[in-house]
């Protein structure tokens, strides 16, 4: 009887779940077009599920041992059950093949099954508690229906009145595994995550981030077409591939457990955020999540639908606009999910329609951007200030020399008088190395950072422009600056605009002239120290070893905190969230300078204006906060064996070696 | 959005605005209190706002107006007058023409003379009550308005006036909502042809950027040159970083009492 | 001024020239030269060869080496001072009249007003052949007793109850009324907010007369006599005051505060006139409601001109609270106050909060970060209240008080409610 059932069961199941597939791709396909390399795409696919996305997967390495045994067992079984029972080809050795591909996944379903009795808050229950028990019931259903095609079983195990009873259940059972693992897989249940999961890394928005590239920074929205959107006001406003993307969240919570605006109270979780945009695309309320809320804001108060308003302008839609507000732009959700979602991509594009379209940029914003559009700069100070500080310290400019080995980027902490010291700190470096440099003073202009993240994509691309005129006009081989934001935007973001350049952190560039022996150092005489990576530096463009290069070169042994390199925890300085200012139940720099006392580090180096400024605003804080460049400007020495005129030595000749 | 009168009939308002211009780079934006006026007026259950300019058009005036629309308008109405015109009888035609109940409009201009006449000029020309420096427009009704006023140091006074009034914002009023560019890009600038008037004084007088204004010295009429010679060397009193250790509370208090009699802000 | 003081030529070169015989006795006959020597704040005898700098009758700051002090008059010693002493200037016969509509804040004329009178004196005794005579026009009553020290020579004061309070209209009625009965040659008006402004551009407005305002600075002119004959230009501030313009004087001008000084030298006749006919009665189109109480508290920090600031050291926030309260002083905040929740975030002062302009800034418990350190620059006087002497904010204050903040601020409350309370008794 199971001989003629199991085939029907099994056609049926591909059959509707071909339907759900069709189903959900029209879901997908409400979005906006992308230019996607379809087939390129295919073919990579899976070479990018098992390196790319099994190396994020990998970190856990009891859950990645889980998935390969449940999802590889899953996928042989799947295939080898529709040869066996499908096709009834169960001779030889696809049988015992099945057996054994059905036993693997029933020892990763165990597993599965006790990671879901004591779940950490980060994983969503709901229909995800049930699958465990779904796995079970697949992998132990097609085994036991199996068993009789290899002979393990005789024949007519499964005749007379008992076996009648017995196959009816272990078809009911079955039933409900395929049901789970084949009709869910495409309407909705907990497997959506392989089939969307898997068509969302073959046509993902940044191929580049697969096979070791890095792709990060921000897409243009093309402003010279007066009917393009500025940016996304309802689900449908998305690209079809990043409503794929949201499609493809297996609720894992990693990316909640990283954010920091979550851990701060703020109203953000990542998860929560990608759920409710598969909640407006499909259209309904976000009740049924089953999941960790936003901070202080209820589940199941919110709906929206794939032409509805994602924010609304008074009232509640989908997302409350303080959520999307909380974001501090880190990527700390990207970098740990094992999807490879794109949240800030996803946050930018939302805050773009509330800013270009709402013009509703909460607390500081509208000032801010006002400011940049004003006078080029976030403080609104004078233009002809910026080089104020360095009255003293006769830069050479590059209006003036029109050429040098390096071009300065001082970035708008030459406004700030914390920020200053560092600026100093650099030029005297660079000075004891006999760098060629110059500044572009008061050409110089904010590279758009801020304006960016707050979604004033206009204002960002006017300085962004007016930024790439000024600096085609000079030469030189590389810019160098002490500020993440600034390296991020200048290296990554300007080349869509039509400026590429060489950029290098501060940290990047001191350890390269240490390399090279243009600097020396004087032993390192202070205590315990401890590195913050800067997002932008760290996580935005994967420099995680200059700056503790330049920290061993320092003499510096380098205490690190628990939560540091591509795990680094947010300043809570970046995307504009200081000036967005979303109230939380505890500050981001308060839990990160937490974070350094736990090392038990005197002093935290950082790299970054913007980490130093939030940092060092924590009151009894514990640790100095220094940038790298002061620590290396004070233990500048000079050279051991300088000989005759060292001085002039280092001074010039080197600086024309080097061009 | 704008809850609808319910009685009332229908009000008409005009904002005014001007090209104003930052005050550290020159560059052309919403001037700050034609800014709060347009504020000021989607405040009110008013059905219909007009936006009104009167001046030329070129790349960096164009920004400036479309600023205005950015805070959520279709269309401004552009009297187009030539650089260095009197604007004054292509507006009041254009006022008297459309008939609105109250006019709105910042304190002065950013831009050349800056007198803040124009709303007395308009007013006179018109004969309509003109009412200045205003922080809130409270309510209207029965074509009368009841406006609270701006005084120095956050004071505030409440008037009413008899519509039509022209009213003058200040730059105690709420600060104006932030200009979207979406709706900054859509907006049209209808404009309209008008009367020109050239202003011939303005072209006889000499205009240059401002002179730092000297500090007025404090001048001591005292009897001997010993005592000025004192006053002149002396150290501004509470001045020059007097820091008070070990004092009790009471003379710390007395010292910082003093400061702030000196400084005269203690009323 | 009055006083006909004839100077000796050959007296002040001999006093001039220290090598000079009669040096010592022509400098003992002129009364002059023990200022080379005094006794210093520690008790030396100070000797200073150089005569410092001494203010002329025209408020130059002068320095004279030829040991004649003060007035190369070289006469007399006259320290003419003491308002008794001033003489008494009087002009019967005015070849015309400069008339000032003073702002009265208060009942008494403003520093403005005096400002502005000083300049009414310039244009009225510029010529002393033919004397102006300053009309000052006053509306409602008023407390004031120095009219005369002033520089007002002539006096109307209206009083009607259609005056009182804002009564733009009614006001500008009544200046119609001046105008009609006296004609004056000038109105200066104060271009300040406390009415002049306002008042000024009306009466402008009315007399069809383009005025400037924003002016700051007079001065003869002979070319600028023109058919007007007004001899005078004057330096205005336009474009939000990032232009100077000049242009001939107007018959109506608003001037800025500080546009000349005072008259302090002489006294004045300050006659009272009375319109020759009744004020016109007239319908006010503005009603005036009166003025809405207004919580210093609620004062917008970017306006407030006294801020009362707490920061980290602040325990006590009752008290803080009730010392900004009697001070009647705005509340302001370091991020960290606001951070943690004791005071509201449109209270935060500093780079990232708001930029404040107060003349007194009184800082408690706040160590001064650098970014509100940068927020407070334009203040004037900056007072600290804290228990580290070493703190930034400490280094910046021209006033520092090291101690408890919330025991200093109790006696401070104390104090005031103490003067306040023997003030009414006094009163």
């Amino acid at each position: 009887m199971l001989d003629t059932l199991l085939p029907i069961l099994i056609f049926a199941a591909l059959a509707v779940a071909v339907i759900g597939a069709g189903r959900r791709v029209r879901l997908w396909r409400q979005g906006r077009p992308a230019r996607v390399a379809l087939l390129q795409g295919l073919a990579a696919m899976p070479r990018r599920y098992l390196v790319d996305l099994h190396h994020v997967v990998g970190r856990d390495k009891v859950m990645s041992n889980t998935h390969v045994a449940t999802a590889g067992g899953f996928v042989a079984a799947a295939v080898l059950m529709i040869l066996v029972h499908g096709l009834g080809l169960a001779e030889g050795v696809l049988g015992w093949l099945l057996l054994a591909a059905s036993g693997c996944m029933f020892v990763g379903s165990l597993f599965v099954a006790r990671r879901r009795r004591n779940p950490p808050a980060r994983l969503s229950r709901g229909p995800w508690m049930r699958l465990p028990k779904s796995l079970m019931a697949f992998s132990l259903g097609v085994f036991a229906v199996t068993l009789p095609s290899v002979g393990l079983l005789p024949e007519g195990f499964l005749e007379g009145s008992g076996g009648w009873l017995l196959a009816l259940v272990l078809a009911a059972v079955v039933t409900w595994g395929l049901g789970e693992m084949v009709f869910g897989m495409t309407w909705g249940g907990p497997m959506k995550h392989a089939f969307a999961g898997a068509l969302h890394l073959a046509f993902h928005r940044r191929p580049e981030r697969f096979g070791g590239g890095r792709s990060t920074g921000l897409k243009a929205l093309d402003l010279d077409d007066p009917e393009a959107p500025l940016g996304v006001e309802k689900p449908a406003d998305f690209t079809w591939n990043q409503l794929l993307g949201f499609d493809a969240c297996v609720q894992c919570g990693r990316c909640e457990a990283m954010c920091p605006a979550f851990a701060a109270g703020q109203p953000l979780n990542p998860k929560k955020l990608i759920q409710d945009m598969v909640v407006g695309m499909a259209g309904g309320s976000d009740a049924a999540y089953a999941g960790s809320p936003y901070p202080g804001k209820p589940v199941g108060e919110h709906q929206g639908s794939p032409h509805g308003p994602i924010v609304a302008r008074d009232g509640k839609a989908l997302v409350d606009a303080e959520t999307l507000w909380s974001c501090t732009t880190c990527r700390a959700c990207v970098e740990e999910c094992p999807m490879m979602i794109e949240h800030v991509d996803a946050i930018v594009d939302m805050r773009r329609f509330l800013t270009l379209e709402h013009g509703n940029t909460p607390n500081k914003g509208a000032e801010v951007l006002d400011n940049l559009i004003a006078t080029d700069n976030p403080g609104g100070f004078d233009p002809g200030a910026r080089m104020h500080w360095a009255a003293d310290l006769e830069l050479p400019l590059m209006a003036d020399r029109g050429a040098a080995e390096v071009l300065l980027w001082l970035g708008d902490g030459a406004y700030d008088m914390r920020n200053q010291r560092t600026l100093r700190a650099l030029v005297k470096v660079l000075r004891a190395a006999g760098v060629d440099f110059a500044v572009l003073g008061n050409e110089e202009r904010d590279s758009g950072d801020v304006a960016r993240r707050l979604g004033d994509e206009a204002t960002f691309q006017s300085l962004a422009k007016r930024n790439i005129a000024t600096l085609a006009r000079y030469r030189f081989a590389r810019i160098v600056t002490c500020d993440p934001h600034s390296f991020h935007v200048l290296g990554n973001e300007y080349g869509e605009l039509g400026g590429d350049y060489e950029v290098r952190h501060h940290s990047t560039y001191i350890a390269e002239l240490f390399e090279a022996g243009r600097l020396h150092f004087k032993p390192w005489k202070g205590g315990g120290v401890t590195y913050h990576d800067p997002c932008y530096l760290g996580r935005y463009n994967g420099e995680y070893e200059a700056p503790r290069n330049v920290l061993k070169a320092l003499g510096i042994e380098v205490a690190e905190m628990e939560r540091s390199g591509f795990r680094s925890r947010c300043c809570g300085g970046g995307g504009g969230a200081p000036i967005t200012d979303i109230p939380g139940e505890r500050r981001i720099p308060d839990m990160r300078m937490n974070d350094v006392r736990e090392t038990g580090a005197e002093l935290v180096a950082v790299g970054c204006p913007q980490c130093t400024a939030m940092l060092e605003g924590v009151v009894d804080g514990g640790a100095e906060v220094r940038d790298i460049a002061e620590l290396v400007a004070d233990a500048l020495a000079e050279a051991p064996q300088a000989t005759g005129g060292g001085a002039t030595q280092t001074q010039r000749p080197q600086a024309v070696e080097v061009v | 959005m704008r809850p609808e009168p319910s009685k009332t009939a229908p009000l008409e308002i005009t904002v005014l605005v001007s090209v104003g211009r930052h005050p550290l780079t020159g560059r052309g934006r919403r001037a700050d209190q034609d800014a709060r006026g347009v504020e000021l007026a989607r405040a009110l259950p008013a059905p219909e706002v007009r936006l009104l300019h009167a001046g030329a058009l070129d790349g960096g005036s164009e920004a400036a107006l479309r600023g205005y629309l950015g805070m959520g308008f279709d269309a401004l109405t552009l009297l187009e007058q030539p650089e260095g015109a009197d604007v004054l009888p292509a507006l009041a035609d254009a006022l008297s023409e459309a008939s609105p109940q109250l006019v709105i409009t910042g304190e002065r201009a950013e831009q050349g003379e800056g007198s803040g006449l124009l709303p007395y000029l308009l007013a006179e020309w018109l004969g309509w009550p003109v009412v200045n420096g205003l922080a809130e427009v409270e309510d209207v009704q029965d074509g009368v308005a009841t406006l609270l006023q701006a005084l120095p140091r956050g004071q505030r006074r409440r008037l009413k006036v008899r519509l039509p009034a022209i009213v003058t914002v200040d730059g105690a009023a709420p600060a104006p909502r932030q200009s979207a560019y979406g709706p900054a890009r859509r907006g049209t600038l209808e404009a309209v042809p008008g009367p020109v008037s050239l202003d011939g004084d303005w072209e006889s007088w000499q205009v240059q950027p401002a002179r730092k204004r000297p500090k007025r010295l404090k001048i001591v009429k005292a009897a001997s040159a010993r005592d000025r010679f004192k006053a002149a060397a002396a150290k501004a009193e509470g001045g020059g970083g007097q820091v008070l250790t070990d004092v009790t509370p009471e003379q710390g208090a007395e010292a910082i009492l003093k400061l702030l009699k000196e400084e005269g802000v203690l009323r | 001024m009055s006083e006909i003081q004839r100077r000796d030529p050959r007296k002040e070169w001999i006093a001039r020239n220290r090598l000079h015989p009669q040096h010592l006795e022509v400098l003992a006959e002129l009364g002059q030269g023990a200022a080379s020597e005094w006794m210093g704040p520690s008790g030396l005898v100070r000797k200073n060869p150089h005569a410092v700098g001494f203010t002329g009758p025209h408020g130059i700051k002068r320095i004279d080496r030829s040991g004649v002090q003060q007035g190369a008059g070289g006469g007399v010693g006259s320290a003419t001072t003491g308002a008794e002493r001033k003489p008494l200037v009087e002009i019967d016969e005015p070849a015309f009249l400069v008339a000032v509509v003073p702002d009265m804040t208060g009942g008494r004329l403003s520093g403005h007003d005096r400002d502005l009178l000083g300049l009414a004196r310039q244009l009225a005794d510029a010529d002393p052949r033919a004397p102006g005579a300053v009309l000052a026009v006053v509306f409602g009553a008023h407390k004031e007793e120095g009219f005369a020290d002033a520089g007002i020579d002539r006096l109307v004061q209206l009083e009607a109850p259609e005056l009182e309070g804002y009564a733009p209209e009614a006001r500008l009625g009544a200046l119609v009324a001046v105008e009609e009965a006296w004609a004056p040659r000038h109105w200066l008006v104060p271009d300040s907010k406390l009415g002049g402004a306002d008042l000024g551009r009306r009466l402008a407005a009315r007399l069809g007369e383009r005025p400037a305002t924003g002016v700051w600075q007079l001065e003869a002119d002979a070319e600028a006599r023109g058919e007007d004959g007004s001899g005078w230009r004057c330096t205005a501030r336009g474009a939000a005051g990032t232009l100077d313009i000049q242009r001939p004087l107007p018959r109506v001008a608003l001037a800025l505060a500080e546009c000349a000084e005072p008259v302090s030298e002489t006294r004045h006749a300050a006659e009272r006139l009375t319109l020759p006919q009744a004020l016109p009665a007239q319908l006010s189109r503005i009603e005036d409601l009166g003025q809405v109480a207004v919580d210093p508290a609620g004062v917008a920090l970017s306006e407030a001109e006294f801020i009362l600031s707490a920061g980290n050291g602040v325990r006590d926030w009752d008290g803080f609270h009730r010392a900004a309260r009697v001070l009647g002083a705005t509340e302001g905040a370091s991020r960290v106050a606001v951070d943690d929740g004791f005071m509201p975030r449109d209270r935060q002062v500093g780079a990232t909060g708001t930029w404040v302009t107060a003349r007194v800034y009184v800082a408690v418990g706040i160590s001064g970060a650098i970014q509100h350190l940068q927020g407070i620059q334009p203040c004037e006087k900056v007072v600290a209240i804290n228990m580290d002497p070493g703190c930034d904010m400490i280094k910046r204050a021209d006033l520092a008080v090291i101690g408890d903040s919330a025991q200093v601020l109790e006696a401070l409350v104390a104090l005031v409610e103490r003067q306040r309370e023997e003030k009414r008794h006094a009163a």
